[in-house]
């Protein structure tokens, strides 16, 4: 597993040295590789509807800045965190801002308490994606990619009391999505 | 009517809480069965979190992905280009400096010339004076070599995407040009203050940019 790991390390690092000298075969592979990963923490973090377009936005801003990666973590890590950068980033780029985060919590207020009737339950997946914006990214940082509040406080700006709060709120809002 | 632990479920379950909060809200779950269900509940919410599985998209990205990063690189290219056109150079050795109405009459309105102010960079002192050549391209000795070597590289890099009958007019086009640079050179070391010869030179050298530039920006926006 580790060896499997280490390898695929190198054969990523030999790929992005490559398209950092603007090989474009190389990175396709890179691209190949993380393709699952990227497009599921888009698709999670602004919705099915933008999940492509800011999927290629990673991979386009990826290529824009390989000669920054130094190798330091795994390219995926590296590559998952600018995703996160960007994606953070996708709602104020189309005029949507963190006022957002507080509206959030009415909407989350207001979500019915009940379980929603068998035949409308949406899966668990898709219910993530009907979460307001901020509930929906701390759930994601949170609980998926498994950020510490700290951080995620950080990254939004917020604290993190608010991080907390839309946390449990987004929870207490999944659970009605639980297949049991 | 709402729990007062209710809110505080999440922490509890992400060890969160301080260990004497924590105590308590243990032992008000051992008699409150609505927050010990929620709390079953939120454990398994953050379990199913973590067994999600990704998925790719349903349709493939790649061309979309690589037609931008191929034209990211062609608009780069071009940039260089574009600034290479505005770029100022300078010529400061004396025999061209002489020579300057010459430049002034063979660049015929495309070319214009100054000494010393006016926009010019001052000159430095006990030097000759330089003489300013600006109008894209602009042409100077100190910034001809490098405004060539760059157009050279932005070339190469694309050279492949021109068809071979473009390559073989480009490269005679440049071949003549070159001669013609070298003789006008040549010459010059002879008669370093004939205007004809210096103009003569300064026409051929405009030449080399101009074609370079062209090639250059053809390579880069071709497919």
């Amino acid at each position: 597993m580790s060896l499997t790991r280490d390898v695929d390390s190198r054969t990523d690092l030999d790929d992005v040295r490559r398209a950092a000298g603007g090989d474009t075969a190389a990175f396709e592979r890179l691209y190949r590789a993380q393709l699952g990963r990227i497009h599921s923490l888009a698709r999670r973090m602004v919705g099915e509807e933008d999940a492509d377009d800011a999927t290629q936005e990673i991979f386009i801003r990826a290529w824009n800045k390989l000669d920054t990666f130094r190798g330091d973590a795994a390219f995926g890590t590296w590559l998952h965190r600018l995703g996160i950068n960007l994606l953070l980033g996708w709602r104020t780029s189309r005029g949507r801002d963190r006022e957002r985060l507080r509206q959030d919590e009415v909407a989350l207020d207001t979500a019915p308490a009940r379980r929603p009737d068998t035949a409308l339950r949406l899966d668990f997946e898709s219910a993530i994606g009907r979460l307001p914006d901020g509930a929906r990214e701390v759930f994601v940082l949170h609980d998926i990619e498994g950020f510490k509040h700290r951080e995620i406080a950080r990254m939004l700006g917020v604290t993190e009391g608010t991080t907390k709060a839309q946390l449990h709120r987004a929870r207490m809002a999944l659970r009605q999505y639980l297949e049991r | 009517m709402t729990d007062p632990w209710t809110d505080r479920l999440s922490e509890l379950v992400d060890g969160d809480l301080d260990a004497a909060t924590a105590a308590a809200a243990e032992a008000h779950l051992t008699e409150c069965a609505a927050c010990a269900g929620i709390v079953a509940d939120l454990r398994a919410v953050a379990r199913r979190a973590q067994e999600l599985r990704d998925r790719e998209p349903v349709r493939d990205l790649w061309p979309g992905i690589a037609a931008r990063v191929e034209r990211h690189d062609a608009v780069t290219s071009l940039s260089r280009w574009k600034r290479l056109r505005k770029r100022r150079v300078v010529f400061s050795v004396p025999q061209l400096a002489a020579a300057g109405v010459a430049l002034l009459a063979v660049s015929a309105g495309t070319v214009w010339l100054a000494i010393g102010g006016g926009g010019a960079p001052s000159p430095v002192p006990g030097t000759a004076p330089a003489v300013v050549v600006s109008a894209p391209p602009s042409l100077t000795l100190a910034g001809y070599e490098p405004a060539v070597r760059e157009l050279e590289l932005v070339l190469a890099e694309h050279r492949d995407r021109l068809d071979t009958a473009t390559v073989r007019v480009i490269e005679a086009s440049l071949a003549t040009i070159d001669r013609a640079i070298a003789e006008a050179a040549a010459a010059l070391e002879e008669d370093p203050a004939n205007p004809y010869l210096t103009g003569h030179l300064a026409t051929a050298m405009r030449r080399k940019l101009d074609v370079l530039q062209q090639a250059a920006a053809l390579a880069a926006t071709s497919s």
